[in-house]
């Protein structure tokens, strides 16, 4: 059983509403503090006022992609917070440039939600 | 009639702005109809999508949902069907059929409008209804395209294998066809079921048939097709099934077909279907493979070397080994192709030697599209 990091803050990007709503509910749900954004601008502003411990970020997105916001974070003085991508690009070739940008780990759309809470859990159960 | 005109011209103007306006007015009044009528059940919705509905109390709330709060509930649960997959699809669906909106569907799919018969099936699609299979092989055969590729894309969803020689056939339709990508995705769907009604299809007489089945026996791995692959390769008179068949076989990444594959690099073959073998010796990762792309990279082709150079790449050490410090625009393209892949942000990719490439990501992947959208544009002799 993997122990939860309890009120670790969680942030999501995703320009889609309800893909938002849905793993904000399921994350606070599981007794995260989550900030939810719908653009890749605002996540990357949201990440760098207040770092959070996890961020889960679509990959396209209107402005910064979701890549382009990973890179950022990548570069930035906080490199090893880890980032899952949430995405509907399925092709082997787009996980490779997920993973290759530095993603912590890939999520195919469309999804299950538990099992994107089982992959936080797990990625946050190790970075402790 | 001159002075007429300008009045004529400003009252269309104004005309067409009042309508922009109306209709902006009406959606926006629609919208706020709709999100009142899903206030209600907005925490129900998102219990049963995420998958925090174990007891059932969030389903039936929304199955019990009646009057006008109903099909904007419809219309809702089925935009979170096409994002969520396991038991919130499930549940989902569950609460649809409650509704008695797949039971419409399935009449829908006899609607006189082609837009009613096309939501209908993706509905009868997202909700994996097995009992609308029948009817929506018929709708492969319905006169609007968007019906018939829409049907296709269902049965993919709802993956009983035994439509899969239906669905091939409704590619290679004269009267009424259906794309070959939407063809292609939907048997992809459907498991290892379809692997006798693929190796049938290697043998129809359309060529956009014998591409699709080609296509989906390398991206499935349907090692049984291999032979009649390999056939296809040599001796297809369609252009773009020997081209497909080819990147099958470089999924499919029999040592044997290094020579296969190597063969039809000559000089005497089709250009297109040189550059396919050149970049499926690569995608094979053979590194036997390397002393067959080494000449290439000299090759008057351009293109082709390149494609070479990337295909050495691929191969590890062998191949990093033979294109070694070699310059040239071939083996420089490669090599940038290679760092952008491995996700290097463009300003700083510039000319670099081989030991700089972590090597490529995988190039297979638009091959597919290609060889899709190849195939829907009719074939080449």
């Amino acid at each position: 059983m993997v122990a939860l990091p309890d009120g670790a803050r969680v942030l999501v990007a995703d320009d889609d509403a309800d893909i938002r709503d849905l793993v904000e509910f399921k994350l606070t749900q599981a007794g995260y503090a989550v900030q939810a954004v719908g653009d890749g601008l605002s996540a990357w502003e949201a990440f760098e006022a207040d770092q959070p411990a996890l961020v889960v970020l679509d990959v396209m997105m209107p402005g910064l992609s979701g890549i382009d916001v990973l890179r950022k974070i990548r570069e930035s003085g906080a490199p090893d917070v880890p980032v899952l991508l949430l995405s509907a690009k399925s092709r082997d070739s787009d996980v490779d440039t997920g993973f290759a940008v530095g993603a912590t780990d890939y999520v195919v759309k469309p999804f299950s939600p538990r099992e994107l809470l089982h992959r936080v859990n797990a990625i946050l159960a190790r970075t402790r | 009639m001159l002075v007429l005109a300008p009045a004529v011209v400003l009252a269309a103007c104004l005309g067409l702005v009042a309508l922009i306006v109306g209709t902006k007015v009406l959606r926006t009044r629609r919208e706020r109809r709709r999100a009142a009528l899903l206030a209600p059940y907005r925490i129900d919705l998102l219990a049963v999508s995420a998958g925090e509905d174990d007891a059932g109390a969030h389903r039936a709330r929304l199955a019990g949902a009646d009057g006008a709060s109903r099909p904007a509930l419809d219309d809702a649960m089925t935009h979170l069907l096409a994002k969520v997959r396991g038991t919130p699809a499930d549940h989902l669906a569950e609460v649809l059929h409650a509704h008695g909106a797949i039971d419409r569907a399935i009449t829908d799919l006899h609607h006189p409008s082609a837009v009613r018969r096309a939501r209908a099936a993706q509905l009868l699609g997202l909700c994996g209804a097995h009992q609308a299979v029948a009817r929506l092989g018929e709708a492969l055969q319905d006169q609007a395209p968007d019906v018939r590729t829409s049907a296709a894309h269902a049965l993919g969803l709802v993956g009983d294998p035994a439509v899969a020689p239906r669905l091939l056939a409704a590619v290679g339709s004269s009267h009424r066809p259906i794309p070959a990508g939407p063809a292609a995705d939907a048997l992809e769907g459907m498991g290892v079921g379809i692997s006798r009604a693929l190796r049938d299809a290697l043998e129809h007489p359309s060529p956009t048939v014998r591409t699709v089945a080609a296509q989906v026996s390398g991206d499935g791995a349907f090692t049984r097709s291999t032979p009649r692959l390999r056939e296809l390769l040599a001796t297809d008179p369609d252009l773009t099934v020997r081209e497909t068949a080819a990147g099958a076989l470089a999924h499919l990444g029999r040592r044997e077909d290094v020579e296969v594959l190597a063969r039809h690099t000559a000089a005497d073959q089709p250009t297109p279907l040189r550059r396919t073998c050149t970049e499926a010796l690569g995608r094979l990762g053979e590194p036997s493979a390397v002393p067959h792309l080494e000449p290439l990279l000299d090759d008057p082709d351009p293109r082709l070397a390149e494609l070479a150079a990337t295909a050495l790449l691929c191969l590890g050490e062998p191949g990093r080994r033979a294109l070694g410090d070699r310059g040239g625009a071939a083996a420089d393209t490669a090599r940038t192709l290679a760092r952008l892949r491995a996700g290097e942000p463009i300003q700083s990719v510039g000319a670099g030697r081989a030991g700089d490439a972590a090597g490529p990501g995988d190039s297979g992947d638009a091959g597919h599209a290609r060889a899709a959208s190849r195939a829907d544009h009719g074939s080449r002799a």
